[in-house]
């Protein structure tokens, strides 16, 4: 017997004999977009920041040329791994905020403060975080002032906003247990170590540890030298942040 | 008394007197869109005078420091909020001037009964060539007219800025340097600051890149910055 307060025809009513299967179906298969591998380590220069152009959704690659070292400030870099949408929409809110922040106070805002904003912002997404469509978890690298008494510092998030100061390297991604456990050997028996290797080394050894993680990790987009596809590369210096452009990362790899 | 429109008018009248009377202590601020980018200029005793707004904006404002802060604090907001809603691209000088900036100065202007705002400004937009350039002189009570000659002056002396104004666009050649155009909008600042403008509008012999016991505020909204923040404080001293 049909249901007596439903109408004769209307939605609810209609949904137990005609379901409707596909809306189950599709909610099962879709997988959440998210960028992938991103890395930051300590270099002579200054800290350098490494990340792949690839977005993945499950199996499928969804770019490869995505952008995912995104700078703030000419004193802060953010890398992304996880949900892009969200996470771009952070680093567009923390761009706005700083910027802001200094214009109208006359000063910029302090790293603690930059810190603190990365991680209430986590914190905000955690609904987006527990349904398991929205998860991110970034690099933030930043410092306090320029010249000499400039000291970057790198740290890394849980996807729920607790922050850690990263004493040389932080990864973040699918295939960031990779390029950590490389990190982790040359900080212990490296020769040099890498907070002792110029820029062009540094850059080599960022690319380098792109291609070895591609070899294990299917979302993690590799790096062609030989059609000029090199890693986005960014670098904070006591001067401020810079890119390394694909010229630029090229003509290292040839000096290698 | 807003039964009686003579009253009125005579307040209004009032006030505008009163607000010139009281910005006349004031030094005059300049404008001038160069091929490197717009040079923003002042000269101050410790306040600044020249501000940063948004990526491709500056602002440069005599008259009561509170004023001048209501002013710059409004403009930064107003930016930022359509810069963050919409892109830093939709942010553009005529449309911070029109709807936000000019209507608030006006109707504070005139509401008779509430302190007045004593502030006399121009603000400046960098474009991607000297022609897209913009540059507007807003009064205190919200009226406001665009540069077309890509020079304005800011003056507390009613009437002198035009002169002042006139003198630069016929100094000032296409080729000069930032440190030529700096030292002849410090000869004007030093002849409106002097009531001098007969005898003290002249080029000089050699270069004026300071004022003795002042400081020289001087800014270029650069047209090639490094990255989206066009606004550069330049050192006297280095041009």
């Amino acid at each position: 017997m049909s249901d007596p307060r439903a109408m004769n025809g209307d939605f609810l009513s209609l949904l137990p004999k005609h379901p409707f299967p596909h809306l189950e179906q599709l909610s099962n298969q879709t997988s959440t977009l998210e960028a992938t591998t991103v890395f930051a380590f300590h270099c002579k220069e200054g800290v350098l920041f490494g990340g792949d152009h690839r977005a993945t959704s499950g199996n499928v690659i969804f770019s490869d040329s995505t952008e995912k070292i995104l700078e703030l400030d000419e004193r802060s870099i953010m890398a992304i791994a996880g949900s892009p949408a969200i996470a771009m929409e952070m680093a567009r809110t923390l761009r706005t905020a700083f910027e802001f922040y200094r214009r109208s106070q006359l000063q910029p805002m302090s790293l603690a403060a930059k810190v603190r904003a990365l991680s209430r912002l986590l914190r905000d997404n955690l609904p987006a975080t527990l349904q398991g469509v929205g998860a991110v978890a970034p690099l933030f690298a930043g410092q306090d002032g320029t010249g000499d008494k400039a000291i970057p510092t790198i740290y890394f998030y849980d996807p729920l906003g607790a922050n850690f100061e990263a004493a040389n390297y932080a990864a973040s991604g699918s295939g960031s247990g990779h390029i950590k456990s490389v990190l982790s050997y040359l900080e212990n028996w490296g020769n040099p170590k890498p907070a002792d290797m110029d820029l062009p080394v540094s850059v080599n050894l960022a690319n380098r540890l792109l291609m070895t993680a591609a070899e294990f990790d299917a979302a993690t987009g590799g790096v062609k030298p030989e059609t000029k596809s090199f890693a986005t590369i960014k670098l904070l210096s006591k001067s401020g942040v810079r890119s390394l452009d694909a010229n630029e990362q090229m003509k290292y790899w040839k000096a290698n | 008394m807003h039964e009686e429109p003579y009253r009125w008018l005579e307040a209004i009248q009032n006030r505008r007197e009163y607000i010139v009377d009281q910005i006349k202590e004031g030094t005059p601020v300049f404008a001038l869109s160069r091929p490197e980018g717009v040079l923003l200029l002042g000269v101050g005793s410790g306040q600044s005078k020249i501000f940063e707004i948004f990526d491709r904006h500056g602002l440069a404002a005599l008259g009561n420091p509170v004023d001048i802060e209501k002013l710059r604090q409004t403009a930064i907001e107003a930016a930022h909020t359509e810069g963050f809603n919409r892109s830093s691209d939709d942010v553009t000088l005529r449309r911070l001037v029109s709807f936000s900036l000019s209507p608030a100065l006006k109707n504070s202007f005139e509401q008779i009964f509430s302190p007045p705002n004593m502030v006399e400004s121009i603000l400046a937009e960098v474009g991607p060539t000297p022609s897209k350039d913009a540059i507007v002189r807003l009064r205190f009570d919200g009226n406001h007219e665009y540069s077309s000659s890509g020079i304005a002056v800011a003056s507390p002396v009613w009437g002198t800025e035009s002169i002042a104004a006139e003198w630069l666009r016929e100094t000032i050649n296409k080729g000069d340097k930032l440190g030529d155009v700096i030292s002849l909008c410090l000869t004007a600042w030093k002849a409106l600051n002097d009531d001098n403008l007969n005898d003290g509008l002249k080029v000089p012999k050699k270069k004026v890149l300071n004022i003795p016991g002042k400081t020289v505020e001087a800014v270029l909204l650069d047209r090639k910055p490094k990255g989206n923040v066009h606004y550069r404080s330049l050192d006297t001293s280095d041009l």
